[in-house]
């Protein structure tokens, strides 16, 4: 028997500064658990404030970073990429959380441990990001998505009982997709590293491509559950459904983007070889997720469900950035995605804001609802009405932006056939757009009931401040294309 | 007075937002005063005009996204100059004679808005800022129609907005590829309209981008068969909407044709005459007809709109300094004269709260002053010598004439067709006895009503006896267009096509 060498881990080499933003908002999570255990009868602001503090912190870490750095064994990748996507993860959970800030009391607000479970998960979307290791993306898929799934099933709803479970089931499918992926392409290259599979694939000549492909299609499936693709965007709906407003709009924009960016480095390996088969693979999903959830959408009577749906649209454009692949294009998903968040922030929290204490069966964000806002509550029906505007894609407001430069990176790389099909579906989606404007501006209202019973000053702020970004956009615009344009050249996308 | 069309663009911008804060009962007052401010300040830039000087002037330019070439960049020349100054004109007109009660003060804050972007349409020079006010004046027109229309208010409204952005997104993604390939041939992205002029595009090119210009400016004349959301939006709407629809928003799309397509796509403009001529043949002697066998007055009036964008058209698509300046005269003229029937049939559903024809007769008896200037604006709209609404039609179809005498010839029945709708309509509602009990006791126009139609019927005797202030800018502007035009040319029967109808005879 011959000895097992002695590993010896030199402790600088691991790097610890990569994992430290993540490592803050854990210990804080902790730190807001251990405060319970200690007394029971705080108010939720505490944690709210601990929570953003922590991920204030966190926040500045990340941005200490500004060129690639590997840690632990390369199994994290702090690149441009990574902190551009952090940093965008970390505002918009920040601006998500003090949403928390509200007038009802909520079963699940109650709990400490929904706000532990919150910096769980935006932990877990850090991890995805940083990392090109299939091993770590899988981990922190999961630690996310569990955070998730409970912190969903804790509204004391059946609708929510209902969502949790559902999400939790395909969520459960998913990873099991993705380790069965992760799998198939270490048994084909012998690493887990995307950057090593992608060297291993091109020396060999992608040899044994059926294979290749069967793990790609399982990696495909699971990341589609993730970012709501079609056809595996079913949940999408009834989740957005069953938990608060704060929280789908949460998980509208904060999930996707760590999806993406696990996309847009696995995709890469394929789109720079021009594989044909890939691409086409992702043409259909794209087309698909943007014009079917579009279609549906026009049906939908429930505020939330239509939102959801749209969500589900925008997340194809978003995809649409990937599949085009170029420089300008992954400009354009960072542009599109952030242009989304800074309206559906605002949409959601109207939407929050409205909220109401008696619970009718379906009634709660009922399109019927908003009829007449404008009569009742003037500055609100208008700000809901530009973000609904926002994100029918009319100038000068947030999304324009993100679609003009998105469609201009697909025609600018030859995909007119692509651009066309963003702009039927951005046509299509201005009608079910329009349906709440309808609504709140030309419908009278019929009850008196709406009344914004949710509202505190800080919701309110949310709202102002996203309105202000996405009215003044325009002007917001050429800073973050440089900023953008520097972090994703500096990883060489 | 080099920032003048900013203030021009961006006055009814903040006067809209002060609006908010003035009390109700004085909103209507503050509307007036606001809009005449921003009509004299459309008066000073006039006087400050070189009408002489061919190229764009009061030219600012401030950059935006400098990184993706889109900059703020607006200027005027003696196209859009008067078109301008028609805007900043009827809105005022349209205010002073405002009959609407309901909401006044969101009315008035949604007409200063739309003011805003209807001049920033016509000054823009950056094709990205062009369509940002473009797309952004269908909000408060939906809002206007919406709120204030007729029963199928809600209906009208979303068909006029999906539309005309359906027809708009397709023109984005022809001005994304212009822009592209002027950074593929110069290596700079620009949105620019006049660095893009320096472009010269291969034919098959032209082709592709004058059809998806086409479907942003044709949905908004609108051409035949795009025009079905008109009579919806024009039966639906208030007054007011019906009058700034008619004579500012339906110019968009025609100036749309001048500005872009014809100096940047000359060869695929020069191919498409003929089906476009077709395509607005159909519009002139169809809905002339349709017109015709209206029973509501207001119909009436939104069916002869489309009959005589059609005539707009033919004039832009003579390619000829003629056709098109009398286009952009005949523009100008429809825009006062459509304006002013529009605000006539308000006037009388006002008092009697219906438009069909059917319900009045014998109208000359009791509301003489309301009789005579509806026949001075009638006439004009027939285009009749002497009025406005003769030059610009002569001269649309003159030019033409030289494209294709057989199909201007056919056009010409729009002023056969045009008089037989407008004096039916006229006979039966003005002459004979009077039929019904409530039409006994009218009043006739009042002084609010006599201040707004009153310079509209001057304007249409002045400007139909001496045009020469309009023509003549445009004349400039359009004959430097028509040299940048052929000399842009790639094709030689194009070229040979272009001197031909044009009499100045141009030298490649």
């Amino acid at each position: 028997m011959s000895e097992i060498p002695k590993i010896t881990v030199d402790f600088f080499s691991l790097n610890f500064a990569t994992i430290a933003p993540m490592i803050i908002v854990i210990v804080a999570a902790l730190l807001i658990l251990c405060i319970d255990l200690a007394n029971k009868h705080l108010d939720k602001s505490l944690y709210i404030i601990l929570a953003i503090l922590a991920l204030l912190i966190d926040l500045g870490f990340v941005l200490g970073f500004d060129s690639d750095t590997r840690g632990f064994f390369d199994l994290l990748l702090f690149d441009g990429v990574a902190t551009l996507s952090q940093v965008i993860i970390i505002i918009s959970s920040i601006f998500f959380m003090l949403l928390y800030f509200n007038k009802l009391k909520f079963h699940e607000l109650n709990y400490p441990e929904y706000f532990a479970l919150y910096l769980f998960a935006v932990a877990g979307f850090q991890f995805m990001v940083t990392s090109d290791s299939l091993i770590l993306i899988f981990v922190a898929l999961e630690t996310s998505s569990m955070a998730l799934y409970t912190m969903i099933a804790m509204h004391n709803r059946l609708t929510a009982i209902e969502a949790a479970i559902k999400y939790f089931t395909m969520g459960a499918l998913s990873t099991a997709f993705f380790a069965f992926g992760s799998m198939i392409f270490y048994a084909q290259t012998g690493s887990v590293e995307l950057s090593e599979i992608s060297q291993v694939l091109t020396a060999s000549g992608f040899n044994n491509y059926t294979i290749v492909l069967v793990g790609t299609c399982f990696i495909v499936a699971a990341l589609a559950f993730k970012l709501s693709l079609f056809p595996f965007h079913l949940w999408v709906a009834d989740v957005y459904e069953g938990s608060t407003s704060a929280l789908a709009g949460f998980l509208s924009v904060v999930p996707k983007i760590a999806g993406f960016i696990v996309a847009l480095r696995f995709f890469e390996i394929f789109i720079i070889h021009n594989d044909k088969f890939i691409e086409m693979l992702l043409y259909v999903i794209v087309i698909l997720t943007m014009t079917i959830p579009n279609v549906i959408a026009l049906l939908q009577n429930d505020f939330k469900r239509m939102l959801a749906y749209s969500s589900i649209s925008n997340a194809g454009f978003a995809m649409a950035a990937i599949l085009i692949g170029t420089t300008q294009a992954t400009q354009s998903l960072f542009l599109y995605w952030i242009m989304f968040f800074i309206t559906n922030l605002g949409a959601f929290a109207i939407l929050w804001l409205n909220r109401t204490k008696n619970y009718t069966e379906n009634s709660d964000d009922n399109l019927k609802k908003y009829k007449g806002l404008i009569k009742t509550s003037p500055l609100i029906a208008t700000l809901m009405g530009i973000f609904m505007i926002s994100l029918a894609g009319l100038p000068p407001f947030s999304l324009f932006w993100g679609k003009l430069y998105l469609i201009g990176s697909a025609v600018n790389a030859g995909h007119l056939i692509l651009a066309v099909v963003m702009i039927l579906n951005s046509a299509i989606a201005a009608y079910y757009y329009l349906k709440p404007v309808v609504f709140i501006f030309l419908n009278e209202p019929e009850n008196d009931t709406l009344k914004l019973e949710n509202s505190t000053s800080i919701i309110k702020f949310v709202v102002i401040t996203s309105a202000i970004f996405t009215i003044f956009s325009i002007f917001i615009i050429e800073p973050l294309l440089q900023i953008i344009s520097y972090y994703t050249q500096i990883s060489g996308f | 007075m080099d920032y003048i069309l900013s203030i021009l663009i961006f006055f009814p911008f903040f006067a809209a937002f002060v609006g908010f804060l003035v009390n109700s009962n004085s909103i209507r007052v503050y509307g007036i005063i606001t809009t005449f401010i921003e009509f004299v300040i459309s008066i000073i830039m006039y006087i400050n005009f070189d009408s002489h000087n061919p190229n764009m002037q009061f030219l600012q330019n401030i950059p935006i996204i400098p990184s993706y070439g889109i900059n703020y960049i607006v200027g005027i020349d003696g196209i859009s100059l008067f078109l301008v100054i028609m805007t900043t004109f009827m809105t005022m007109v349209s205010l002073i004679a405002l009959s609407e009660r309901k909401a006044l003060k969101n009315l008035i804050i949604t007409v200063l808005f739309l003011e805003m972007t209807m001049i920033g349409v016509f000054v823009a020079l950056d094709a990205v800022i062009f369509y940002l006010f473009w797309e952004l004046s269908l909000i408060p027109m939906l809002y206007i129609i919406g709120a204030w229309g007729g029963k199928l208010r809600i209906y009208a409204s979303i068909k006029f907005f999906l539309y005309t952005f359906f027809g708009s997104l397709i023109m984005l993604v022809g001005m994304l590829y212009l822009g592209y390939v002027y950074y593929q041939t110069t290596g700079n992205w620009s949105f620019n309209i006049q660095d893009w002029n320096m472009l010269i595009l291969p034919f098959d090119l032209q082709l592709w981008l004058f059809i998806a210009f086409f479907a942003g400016f044709a949905v908004k004349v609108p051409m035949f068969p795009f025009h079905t959301w008109l009579p919806y939006a024009h039966g639906q709407a208030p007054t007011i909407g019906s009058v700034i629809l008619a004579a500012v928003l339906l110019k968009m799309g025609t100036y749309g044709f001048v500005r872009f397509s014809l100096p940047l796509f000359p060869d695929a403009s020069s191919f498409f005459v003929i089906p476009i001529a077709i395509l607005a043949l159909i519009a002139i002697i169809y809905t002339a007809m349709v017109a015709y066998a209206q029973e509501d007055m207001k119909q009436v009036i939104a069916y002869s709109s489309v009959s005589h964008m059609g005539v707009i058209i033919l004039g832009i698509f003579a390619l000829n300094v003629e056709g098109i300046s009398g286009s952009i005269f005949l523009m100008i003229s429809h825009g006062i004269v459509s304006g002013g029937l529009f605000l006539l049939v308000g006037v009388i559903y006002e008092r009697r709260h219906t438009k069909l024809i059917s319900e009045f007769g014998g109208l000359a008896t009791v509301m003489p002053k309301y009789a005579t200037i509806f026949a001075f604006i009638l006439m004009g709209s027939i285009g009749l010598p002497l009025t406005i609404g003769f030059i610009g039609e002569f001269l649309s179809l003159l030019g033409f004439f030289r494209t294709s005498p057989t199909l201007a010839l056919l056009a010409g029945l729009t002023i056969i067709l045009g008089a037989v709708y407008m004096l039916v309509m006229y006979k039966k509602s003005f002459f004979g006895e009077i039929t019904k009990e409530e039409n006994k006791k009218l009043i006739d126009l009042n002084k609010k009503e006599l201040t707004a139609l009153i310079p509209l019927v001057t304007l249409i005797i002045f400007f139909g006896v001496y045009p020469k202030p309009i023509l003549e800018p445009a004349n400039y502007a359009v004959s430097k267009m028509v040299k940048i035009m052929h000399a842009k040319v790639l094709d030689d029967d194009t070229a040979v096509k272009i001197v031909n109808v044009n009499s100045i005879g141009v030298q490649k």
